[in-house]
């Protein structure tokens, strides 16, 4: 575990010294930057639900919560942004409190039947009510740190730590002995008595915030959204491309297959015939990951480095 | 006061009872065995006291608690653990993961104590060399011992094993007999089911036996064994008496 | 009180069109056990090949009028087969290989079909949504008290001969029966020497066929494009969560429950047309919360 951490900790100096290798001055560089930060928490944060076996459609939604909570906010009550962000993370808490509490105790399909149309009744109300959301024009509100995008760098690289830190903290407490007997057998679950709907809505809820911190911090950065762009599928769906393409049920997975396929879409965006279909890319990876590849990236790797299956077992659970 | 107490249990499928105002008692340091031809509700039964089905009606008392309307993970926390028929370890992790399982949540163990207990328990079952080992390489009877030591992690104080015997050679029977022995000897009690009678017979203070989902004679295996009813129920009537 | 009499008629026409699609989704969910995330998608395949048929017709001069009933009279048969063709490929190629992994995957892999639908559609044909110019989309018919287009009653009719028609295969053939007993006992309906993986590819493609059907007449009602899947998929959802699991039955009495409700929220909740479209998730959260096995006793 020891070194796992260690690691960890080098990687998150590299991402603080970032700006100090002269990319600061490139404004378009760290936009990317800053991005790209955004959407590895976001699939950290899928990620950390997946490792319950429920399958989530709606973290998108609970992003665009997050952006539209700190864009209410300021209108309302004109609060500085970084307390905006933590009104807004708070009510996608009490959100995904009130969603998991009632589908969680069910079978997972209804619980991702019900994240889906969660997601989009969002996103159809949203356009509803335009004297509360703007409508199809959306809502403004004055950049993050008068555009500075060094300083936001460095505030959403503390939220990106805090989305880490859950995963790690998943993956090297008793949690991990938890939501894998969850994940392999509910019901032998409850009879060794873990507390099932309890742990499968305690990381909802942290998984949901960490979505809604990350849309929080869109929100200022972006400086205007409307309810198709805040509630988009399509970053729903990048939340559990990123991780599946990556590897699931690792810290390491999401973070690289964020940065993988993201640097990706960046490329097809601009370049016909793709364009906006890009996604098309994402479904292919998903049935291709699921037929093929199911622990993505990283259990191909793995695979291919401890060639007999047995050796498997101590590799992956030894501390 | 006993360990267990079961009082009119009910439990219907789509208007067919399943069990039907079953009623019994379990004493501590006993080893009951509930017997009867299959489809008598005795699994049911099983998921009726460790919780993971819900009573129609009746009640259940646990060291004198009433737990009727109790979760399971409460159930195993107060004592009560359980096997099932068909093995069901967990398959993304190792033998010493899967019990560490059952210390961890079911006797609320701390890390460290619960790496102890396990290595202890897969010791006392036989798995000691394959402790490391994923749960695909075990034969039948190594995951029905896995089965007996994460059940064992979770501390119980009545202990349900359902049809442990089931598919094993006589050699792993004569073996699982003794384990089942030695831990009763440290004070867990026992409630079978069992379809093997010499495992009822050897094991046994006290039998149970169930059909059509009621009770349909109790006593030692001597009574239960020549009692016309429990016969008729197995092997039906003669029909040229 | 004078609209009540139109809306209730509205709401019953509508429901005709949403039984087709969710019997589709209902059947496979029931017979195969699949969540089928891509069923939107087979709804809207359906609507681009009627469309396309439309196209294609009102470029033939003399036919006029006809344009409507041709559509429909050449438009079912025809995306049936292709929509289950497709179906039938899907199923043997990414279905059935997934069949004994968790659910999780199971739901991944008709989600990640849905995006790639999609997303392709969108690219190979094109992301705009188009109208198709159909006189029975707007020719009423003008009756007392209600005024009603030919779109909406043809729509009805067919949803209620295919609906009607479907239950007649479960009820009456040897697959039908074969399809119940899957769906009540895997197990045992394999013991009993059914060959279950044809039954499921019969199945699959039968939903998918339903659902084409049912996009053809769609597209005398809305626009057409490659995104129209999902609020299909929704609606269909809550009508099956509804119903309860595996009760096929129960479909026609929730897409009724669902389509009159729209109509009533809409007329006659204030600020109900923007309630209306959230409809389907208040259905699916309150079963939820309630009673989740459905209307199923």
């Amino acid at each position: 575990m020891r070194r796992n951490l260690i690691a960890w900790a080098v990687f998150i100096a590299a991402v603080a010294v970032l700006p100090w290798l002269g990319v600061s001055n490139d404004r378009y560089l760290m936009l990317l930057a800053n991005v790209m930060l955004m959407f590895m928490t976001l699939a950290l944060s899928w990620d950390v639900v997946a490792r319950t076996g429920q399958l989530s459609l709606a973290h998108g939604a609970f992003f665009g919560l997050g952006a539209y909570g700190v864009a209410i906010a300021h209108r309302t009550w004109a609060l500085h942004p970084l307390v905006g962000i933590v009104i807004a993370a708070c009510a996608v808490a009490t959100v995904a409190l009130a969603l998991g509490v009632v589908t969680l105790r069910l079978r997972g399909i209804y619980f991702a039947i019900a994240t889906l149309a969660f997601a989009e009744v969002l996103r159809t109300v949203a356009l509803q009510f335009p004297d509360f959301t703007g409508g199809t024009v959306g809502i403004a509100m004055p950049p993050l740190f008068d555009g500075d995008r060094v300083l936001s760098y460095y505030l959403i690289g503390a939220i990106f730590v805090l989305a880490l830190a859950t995963s790690l903290a998943v993956r090297w407490t008793r949690l991990h002995y938890a939501v894998t007997a969850i994940r392999a057998n509910e019901t032998v679950a409850q009879v060794m008595g873990i507390d099932v709907v309890r742990v499968k809505v305690v990381l909802f809820v942290a998984s949901a915030t960490l979505a809604g911190l990350a849309g929080a911090f869109y929100m200022p950065f972006i400086t205007h959204t409307d309810p198709n762009d805040a509630f988009d599928i399509g970053r729903s769906v990048a939340s559990l491309v990123f991780p599946i393409f990556g590897g699931l049920y690792t810290t390491a997975g999401p973070v690289i297959g964020t940065i993988l396929m993201r640097s990706l879409e960046e490329y097809l965006r601009v370049t016909p015939p793709w364009k906006e279909g890009y996604q098309v890319v994402y479904g292919l990876v998903i049935v291709v990951a699921v037929l093929f590849m199911p622990r993505g990236l990283l259990g191909l790797v793995q695979d291919l480095r401890l060639k007999r299956p047995d050796r498997r077992w101590a590799w992956r659970f030894s501390r | 006061m006993a360990l267990l107490e079961v009082s009119g249990l009910v439990r219907r499928f789509r208007g067919l009872a399943a069990v039907d105002r079953l009623s019994f008692r379990v004493a501590e340091g006993q080893t009951v065995a509930i017997i009867g031809p299959n489809g008598a509700g005795k699994s049911t039964t099983f998921n009726l006291v460790s919780g993971l089905l819900g009573v129609d009606g009746g009640t259940i008392r646990f060291r004198g608690a009433d737990v009727t309307r109790s979760p399971a993970h409460s159930r195993t926390r107060a004592g009560i653990g359980r096997t099932f028929q068909v093995v069901q370890p967990f398959v993304d992790l190792n033998v010493m993961d899967n019990v560490i399982v059952g210390a961890l949540f079911g006797a609320s163990a701390s890390l460290g104590a619960a790496r102890a207990d396990a290595n202890r328990l897969i010791e006392l079952v036989g798995l000691g060399d394959k402790r490391f080992s994923g749960v695909s390489a075990l034969t039948l009877a190594d995951r029905k011992r896995l089965e007996l030591a994460r059940a064992l992690a979770t501390k119980p104080v009545l202990l349900m094993l359902d049809e442990v015997m089931e598919g094993l050679t006589p050699t792993e029977e004569r073996d699982a007999v003794r384990l089942l022995s030695d831990v009763r000897a440290e004070g867990v009690t026992l409630l079978l089911i069992e379809h093997v009678m010499s495992t009822v017979r050897d094991l046994s203070d006290h039998v149970l036996v169930m059909d059509y989902g009621k009770k349909l004679a109790e006593g030692s295996y001597e009574e239960v064994a020549h009692d016309p009813k429990v016969i008729e129920a197995y092997l039906g009537t003669d029909t040229e008496t | 009180m004078e609209a009540l009499p139109q809306t209730l008629l509205f709401g019953i026409l509508r429901s005709g069109l949403y039984a087709l699609t969710a019997l589709g989704l209902a059947i496979s969910l029931g017979v195969i056990g699949v969540v089928n995330f891509a069923h939107g998608e087979f709804v809207m395949l359906g609507a681009f090949i009627g469309f396309w048929l439309y196209l294609t017709l009102s470029g033939v001069s003399g036919l006029g009028p006809a344009v409507s009933p041709l559509v429909i009279v050449i438009g079912l048969p025809l995306s049936a087969i292709v929509l289950y063709a497709i179906a039938a490929g899907v199923y043997r190629f990414t279905l059935r290989p997934v069949l004994r992994q968790p659910e999780l995957n199971q739901m991944l892999l008709t989600f990640g079909l849905s995006i790639l639908a999609v997303n392709a559609t969108s690219i190979v044909l094109s992301p705009q949504a188009k109208d198709a110019n159909l006189a029975w989309r707007f020719d009423l018919l003008e009756l007392d008290f209600v005024n009603v287009t030919f779109a909406r009653i043809a729509a009805f009719v067919v949803s209620a001969v295919l609906v009607g028609a479907t239950y007649l295969l479960l009820a009456r053939t040897k697959l039908g029966k074969q399809m119940r007993a899957v769906a009540q006992n895997r197990l045992g309906a394999q013991i009993v020497g059914i060959p279950i993986d044809r039954v499921y590819e019969f199945a699959f493609g039968l939903s998918a066929a339903l659902a084409a059907a049912a996009g053809v007449m769609l597209i005398f009602q809305t626009q057409v494009s490659p995104f129209l899947g999902l609020g299909t998929l929704l609606k269909s959802f809550s009508i099956v969560v509804l119903a309860g699991l595996g009760n096929l039955a129960g479909v026609i009495w929730a897409s009724l429950l669902l389509g009159l409700a729209e109509q009533l929220v809409s007329q006659y909740v204030p600020g109900g047309a923007a309630l209306r479209d959230g409809l389907f998730f208040v259905i699916i959260f309150l079963v939820l919360i309630v009673k989740p096995s459905g209307l199923r006793r």
